[in-house]
């Protein structure tokens, strides 16, 4: 390639480049640079100025509450990773390949994002009347004779909110997973099968494996959207569960943007920590 | 190695899917340790087959024995039968060594690790994939995988392998070289290879015993030589494609066709009459020359040269092609014009006939 036709081609990259380099630019870095800079302003009662300070840093590390949220916020994911991974996985196995039928594999994850059809919230609230102390279940296990009196940490308390979130995350778990189930070849676990792996073996050794890139995948969804959460938190726990979301939400809400701007990069950076984390594990690039 | 009994039988095997019969009351007997063929045009059921005597498919009725055990009713792991998949299914996450060590590691005996280090290098060493051990499959040509399939299956020390197509993803080059390969690690093993192919020519060239099955029936059985020299019938000649083929009605041991009449003095049984002649017994003669037999006339259309012999096409008057094979070694072939109209002609006595009058 002569010298000139390189720069040419230089030139058209760039230029198939810069609107999505100016759309991020625009929309994605100088708005996180902004919050940066604004958790470093100077907050008063009632005004912010942008003199320089620590103040906004130092008040989140030594508020017990401001901690106490972020550990909450990382407990909770943690729970609900799980629970959907414990959940969805066997979900996802069951449609992505012991199911054979194509057309039933996408019927059933067809009706599983049917509850999108609603909205978030709905979704949410919907789960009071489920959990209440005269909700659905208390009515139906007391009738059932198995409790005398109701249960009353279903509603309001962490339980409901891992209850409520991993009801609402745990598709884009079996999603993925499924995905990467179905691409599986028949022929492998045959093949497996012939050579005298057992089921278990067969799973742990061949299954599990393939099906990694999908769990890693779906582990991203539900951690970005559970470490963000607020609005489960904030309808089901009856304040007693705060997240760092729920934090930013009341901060932002009394107008104390340097405090708001403080949570707002801790969240960042431990999403950005959680996804590099799960990145690690597996080859994405390679696997789609 | 000493020979291993190999011996198994097909009593009866049928297979159903709804309404379509896959397998229809197959019997069929290996007692020997041998290479054996089976060969069928697709959707024949010959895959199906494969997977019953596997154990990945159980039968509708009838029964597999192998080492004279009843195995219609044991899991797969439990038969003794290797089975070598047709697109490899090798396992994409595991190094070549892996693949070839997975049913060491993970069988229903549990092998030491020293054994199973051994056992694998050694079965690798046999398919000669040394130093390609940490390989992944992706990392491996096509042929290198089939041999990693191939050992995968060797290392658990099968009597009977299945071959479901082993050749049907290579290159015709490699095909050819496989094939030597593979008939090479059969007799240093003393196993049974059943080798499925919807090629005649793989077949023949691999097969001690051929065995021809179509629509679901196993339509003859023998030697290779006998199955081309013999076909049991019309079925069996056309798709061995060594034929050329002419319908027309026998009676009275005379057969007309549109080549005239020939003699017929033996026949065999089919469904309808059929005159067939090799294409390497047909001759080619000029107008008015003295013919040895039956005289079809036919415009030359093309040549195909392949080597050791050629290939000479022609076009009858009804548009039907006849193909005349002439082997090098039996000197030059004489040239021919595109377009001039010649004479073929054959000597009776080795045509085949195939007669719906004639007695099973």
């Amino acid at each position: 390639m002569s010298a000139q036709a390189a720069t040419k081609q230089k030139t058209a990259t760039f230029q198939l480049l810069a609107p999505g380099v100016f759309w991020m630019i625009l929309f994605l870095v100088a708005p996180i640079m902004m919050i940066v800079y604004v958790s470093f302003w100077t907050q008063t009662t009632f005004a912010i100025n942008s003199t320089l300070t620590l103040d906004s840093w130092r008040n989140f590390f030594a508020s017990e509450a401001y901690v106490g949220a972020l550990w909450t916020t990382i407990r909770l994911w943690l729970i609900v990773l799980t629970v959907t991974f414990v959940i969805g996985y066997p979900a996802a196995l069951f449609v992505g390949l012991l199911v054979k039928s194509k057309t039933l594999s996408t019927v059933l994850l067809v009706l599983c994002v049917i509850p999108f059809w609603t909205s978030f919230l709905i979704r949410v609230l919907a789960w009071r009347p489920m959990l209440g102390k005269e909700g659905a279940i208390n009515i139906i296990l007391q009738k059932v004779g198995l409790i005398d009196s109701p249960i009353e940490v279903l509603l309001f308390s962490e339980l409901s909110v891992v209850i409520g979130m991993t009801q609402i995350y745990v598709v884009f778990m079996v999603g993925p997973i499924a995905f990467m189930l179905g691409r599986i070849d028949r022929n492998i676990i045959e093949a497996a099968r012939d050579l005298g792996a057992g089921f278990g073996r067969i799973f742990w050794k061949i299954i599990l494996p393939l099906s990694l890139p999908g769990v890693v995948v779906g582990a991203i969804f539900v951690s970005v959207m559970v470490l963000g959460e607020f609005a489960t938190s904030g309808a089901l726990s009856g304040r007693k569960v705060n997240l760092l979301g729920n934090v930013i939400v009341t901060q932002v809400g009394s107008l104390k943007w340097a405090m708001a701007s403080v949570v707002g990069v801790i969240l960042t950076v431990l999403l950005g920590i959680v996804v590099a984390g799960f990145l690690r594990i597996v080859d994405l690039k390679k696997e789609l | 190695m000493t020979h291993r009994d190999a011996s198994f039988r097909l009593e009866g095997i049928t297979r159903r899917y709804g309404e379509l019969t896959a397998l229809e009351d197959i019997d069929f007997v290996v007692e020997q340790s041998g290479y054996v063929s089976l060969l069928g045009p697709s959707g024949s059921g010959k895959t199906c087959l494969l997977r019953i005597i596997c154990g990945f498919e159980k039968p509708d009725a009838g029964r597999v024995w192998f080492q004279g055990r009843d195995i219609t009713d044991l899991p797969p792991h439990e038969r003794g039968i290797g089975f070598v998949f047709q697109n490899f299914a090798l396992f994409p996450h595991l190094t070549v060594f892996e693949n070839v060590a997975f049913g060491l590691r993970n069988g229903a005996v549990s092998v030491a690790e020293a054994e199973i280090t051994r056992r694998t290098e050694e079965a690798i060493e046999m398919v000669g994939l040394a130093g390609l051990e940490d390989r992944s499959p992706e990392q491996v040509s096509g042929g290198q995988k089939q041999r990693v399939a191939l050992a995968r299956t060797l290392v658990m020390q099968p009597s009977l392998v299945l071959l479901d197509e082993p050749l049907g993803a290579l290159d015709a080059n490699l095909r050819e070289r496989m094939q030597t390969e593979l008939r090479a690690i059969r007799e240093r093993l003393g196993v049974t290879f059943l080798h499925v192919t919807g090629s005649e020519t793989e077949a023949l060239a691999m097969g001690d015993i051929v065995a021809v099955l179509d629509a679901g029936k196993i339509i003859q059985t023998g030697t290779p030589d006998q199955i081309y020299d013999t076909p049991a019938s019309s079925d069996v000649a056309l798709f061995l494609n060594r034929f050329n083929m002419f319908d027309g009605t026998l009676s009275d041991g005379m057969f007309a066709g549109p080549f005239g009449t020939a003699a017929a003095p033996v026949a065999r049984h089919n469904q309808r009459d059929v005159y067939a002649i090799r294409y390497d017994r047909t001759q080619i003669f000029d107008k008015g020359a003295a013919l040895p037999g039956p005289a079809l006339t036919a415009r030359f259309l093309a040549s195909e040269y392949l080597g050791s012999s050629i290939i000479f096409l022609f076009e009858t008057a009804d548009r039907k092609t006849i193909e005349v094979d002439h082997h090098l070694s039996f000197g030059e072939p004489r040239d021919l014009e595109v377009g001039g109209e010649y004479v073929l002609s054959w000597d009776p006595a080795q045509a085949i006939v195939f007669g719906k009058g004639v007695a099973a």
